[in-house]
């Protein structure tokens, strides 16, 4: 239990997807103009992470590492992840219509989302078991969703201020990223103190 | 058999092998899946989806085009006359797509309800702060002397797509020929000032919303409603009450007789729609 407990803060806090690993830039960047849009790609982010790495890890293990191909993980990944979001699509369109009015339209933004990707080969590197890779998924999902809700915020606010006009636009959003990225510097030590 | 060993121990094959039997079963299993969990759509929505303008501005009360052509495709939308943006034209054109009689589309504008110019109301302190409404607004309810009145900064310009609104002498105007009714400026405004007004030549309304006793009132802008009540009296068709120290007209019953517009003692009536900068409040 402790051990889940240490991955899951840890991927949320210290090692953040976004913030510390700096994945997901792109959608992290494009979908933060609103808190709304922001927390709907998270939620399909989050949705869609725990269904590839249940479908990836068994693949790594079950069949590319038995047959000393674990080389080959990157590019069966990508393939998997983008078919599986595909299926997930047309399932949730058919079976879950407001689920799919939710995130649908965040769906094939993810299917090829580095985060995703990301996350499966760290969990293949740090030689998880299944559920520590699950909870490692989960705590990565609910990162993003912090780091997104959190950048949203910064941003709407930002909406009304008065900025110079050479800063405008991408210029101060990166700043304001990179100063959001360093106060979950904050965080490091964190769970030495509080599980060690 | 021996081609089975050969992919096997052959250190190209059978990489390739695993590649392309993952890529096969996961194109079979999305082959099933799209057979199984296929959403038909209705080849109405597509021809209705032609027939609207396509400016996706959400002026119908959904999220866009393609989302009204689906309501109206599967039914659960009866009414083909709320595009705002196209007007007549393209009600009636839906009407002929779902095989209905064409509805006649009662056209709206938005409108301003402020007047207070920069000659009509005051500063009340010098505002240096960012240059827009709602920033403004967030500082002691904004520098005009008026706190229902409009701010100039054009938030609601910002916001519309089809160049209808500008600023003009410090407040914000509608140009009612660009306007389309898509219902944007309306949420933009800090003040709940814009509302949308049938679009008649004579549209006569109170274009106020200042709620204070008249004293008040008048000092804070020379043409505020000041809730004298002679435009209730003179009113025929008793289309006007007094609400909160203003007087509101009802649009739907104003017969636009002008009567109000010649009694109210501080031209806080006004008759008409702008056409553009520099315009007077004129019949269309």
């Amino acid at each position: 239990m402790k051990e889940f407990l240490i991955i899951l803060f840890s991927v949320i806090l210290i090692d953040n997807l976004v913030l510390s690993r700096f994945l997901g830039v792109c959608s992290f960047l494009g979908l933060t103009k609103s808190v709304k849009n922001a927390m709907g790609m998270s939620v399909a982010v989050i949705f869609v992470m725990l269904v590839s790495t249940a479908v990836t890890y068994p693949i790594y293990w079950d069949l590319l590492e038995p047959v000393g191909l674990g080389y080959l993980q990157t590019v069966v990944f990508i393939l998997v992840i983008a078919s599986v979001v595909q299926v997930l699509e047309a399932i949730i369109r058919k079976g879950f219509p407001p689920l799919y009015k939710a995130m649908g339209i965040y769906l094939p933004l993810i299917t090829t989302n580095c985060a995703i990707l990301g996350v499966m080969l760290i969990n293949i590197q740090e030689t998880y078991s299944f559920m520590a890779a699950i909870t490692s998924s989960l705590g990565a999902g609910v990162g993003y969703m912090l780091a997104m809700f959190l950048f949203a915020g910064v941003r709407e606010k930002m909406d009304k201020a008065d900025i110079p006009e050479f800063m405008d636009g991408l210029p101060i959003t990166l700043m304001a990223a990179a100063i959001v990225s360093v106060s979950f510097m904050g965080f490091k030590g964190v769970i030495e103190n509080l599980f060690g | 058999m021996n081609f089975v060993i050969l992919a096997i121990t052959n250190p190209i094959l059978l990489p390739a092998l695993i590649g392309a039997g993952i890529a096969l079963l996961a194109g079979i299993v999305i082959l099933l899946v799209f057979r199984f969990f296929s959403v038909e759509v209705n080849p109405l929505q597509k021809t209705l989806e032609d027939v609207l303008p396509g400016v996706n501005c959400g002026g119908c009360g959904y999220s866009g085009c393609a989302a009204y052509a689906a309501a109206l495709a599967d039914g659960s939308e009866p009414l083909t006359t709320l595009c705002t943006a196209g007007g007549q034209d393209t009600a009636t054109a839906v009407a002929e797509v779902m095989g209905v009689e064409a509805g006649t589309v009662v056209p709206t504008v938005a409108h301003v309800y402020c007047q207070g110019t920069t000659g009509n109301t005051a500063e009340r302190y010098v505002y240096t702060g960012p240059r827009n409404c709602a920033a403004a607004a967030s500082l002691f309810s904004g520098p005009n002397s008026c706190t229902y009145g409009c701010l100039g900064f054009g938030d609601c310009v910002a916001v519309c797509e089809f160049n209808a609104l500008y600023i003009e002498d410090g407040i914000a105007h509608v140009n009612h020929e660009n306007c389309t009714a898509c219902g944007k400026c309306v949420a933009a405004c800090p003040k709940l000032l814009i509302e949308m007004i049938p679009k008649h030549e004579l549209a006569t309304t109170v274009t106020c919303k200042n709620c204070w006793p008249a004293k008040a009132a008048r000092q804070a802008c020379k043409v505020a409603c000041i809730a004298c009540g002679r435009c209730v009296k003179v009113c025929p068709v008793n289309a006007i009450v007094m609400e909160n120290n203003l007087a509101v007209i009802d649009q739907e019953l104003c017969i636009h007789c002008g009567e109000c517009v010649k009694v109210c003692p501080t031209k806080a009536i006004r008759e008409g729609l702008l056409k553009g900068p520099g315009t007077r409040p004129e019949a269309v």
